[in-house]
């Protein structure tokens, strides 16, 4: 008779090869315990297959230092149609944004949220929405979300950086909405330098370069957009 | 793209198992994404206590049942069921109904969920991830008797669940 700890550190490769021999023997010679090994086999296997799906890597690791740029064009198809999340956790979220979202920090479709997903595409909602609609860099900016740029990039699209709490991001004019391409938290223990305009944080800096057509608007070119409703 | 940081590329390089064994522990995606991601926040900030030259994997799988034990497990419902009685030994049913039950990730983890906790943490880590007993013993900071002894338990609730009905 062979104990069941026994017969399971067979089966999982646990003992000394004189006693797996032994055990081998004796499982092979019997076979209701042949029976049992396959049907434990089988079991582990089953196991592992349902797990299987998260090996496939669809979800990016987190990523922390050095910060990378991360462009939410690429990482949107990932995310699919979801609901949305609250400005406050932008800076919990640092760089492992893509993580953060789906990591359950979503509040599903609650109408104050500053960005919502809408047919798959993250859009400024809400107070961002608003900042980015009306709020000028170059007037007083009293409110949570402060104006950084805006420029036109490549495509003739209208784009402006924004910060709030420690975050900072990218948004581009897309029909009527601001569509959100880029989103970073403040790594820790920059979080005071996320008063200096939006636009400063080296990620934002390098996808402005990307897509940046000409200088940033000054003053008038700002608001002479604004008066055309950002086209 | 810059280089990964060498944080960043040990954490890729586990980030799928490291996901797999949040899963197999928690009710739902939900709270196996934010365990996942508390492991990797809690590990990086920690990291200068990783000892080079030991196993990443071992210490990031550590980390995540600590975080486990400490917030979404004590948060989510109450503390562990009880296997059912008769799922101590099942004899007699088809074995061959094991190897044609085809589960999907909703239904392994909800097989999971009717594990104790310290039978589910040994599943996790030996028969699906496929570490050594010593190793999970490691992990669990248990003596190697005690691992196994809850393997048996688990995998024999795990066969009456999964074999039989399915």
């Amino acid at each position: 008779m062979i104990d069941d700890e026994k017969f399971f550190a067979w089966l999982d490769g646990e003992l000394p090869v004189a006693d797996a021999a032994r055990i081998a023997e004796q499982v092979g010679a019997d076979p209701a315990l042949i029976a049992r090994a396959a049907e434990h086999r089988a079991l582990a296997a089953s196991l592992r297959a349902g797990f299987a799906p998260l090996m496939e890597g669809k979800m990016p690791p987190p990523r922390f230092a050095p910060a990378e740029v991360v462009d939410l064009s690429a990482r949107r198809k990932q995310w699919g149609a979801r609901g949305s999340f609250g400005l406050p956790q932008w800076a919990a979220m640092a760089a492992t944004l893509a993580v953060g979202i789906v990591a359950g920090h979503f509040v599903g479709g609650r109408d104050s949220s500053p960005i919502q997903s809408l047919d798959g595409q993250l859009v400024a909602a809400a107070s961002l929405d608003e900042a980015l609609n009306s709020q000028l860099a170059s007037s007083e900016q009293g409110g949570a979300v402060r104006i950084g740029l805006t420029f036109r990039d490549k495509a003739g699209g209208i784009c402006r950086t924004f910060s709030e709490n420690g975050a900072t991001g990218l948004a581009c004019r897309d029909g009527d909405h601001w569509r959100v391409d880029g989103l970073f938290g403040a790594a820790e223990g920059q979080q005071s330098d996320y008063r200096m305009a939006a636009g400063a944080d080296p990620r934002i800096a390098s996808m402005i370069d990307e897509r940046i057509n000409g200088d940033p608007f000054g003053p008038a070119a700002e608001r002479a957009a604004r008066g055309d409703s950002w086209r | 793209m810059t280089s990964l940081s060498p944080f960043d590329s040990e954490l890729a390089a586990v980030w799928p198992r490291l996901r797999r064994f949040a899963y197999a522990l928690s009710r739902d995606a939900a709270d196996a994404d934010d365990l996942a991601q508390m492991t990797a926040e809690k590990a990086f900030k920690s990291f200068d206590q990783f000892q080079p030259g030991t196993r990443f994997d071992s210490w990031v799988f550590r980390i995540c049942r600590t975080v486990w034990i400490d917030t979404v497990r004590s948060r989510g419902r109450r503390s562990a069921h009880e296997a059912p009685s008769e799922a101590a030994e099942h004899l007699g049913h088809d074995p061959t109904a094991a190897t044609e039950a085809v589960i999907d990730l909703g239904k392994a983890m909800q097989a999971l969920q009717q594990l104790p906790d310290e039978q589910r943490e040994v599943v996790a880590l030996i028969l699906i991830d496929g570490f050594g007993y010593r190793e999970a013993a490691e992990i669990l900071a248990q003596p190697i008797g005690t691992v196994s002894s809850r393997l048996v338990r688990g995998r024999q609730a795990l066969l009456a669940m999964l074999g039989e009905g399915s």
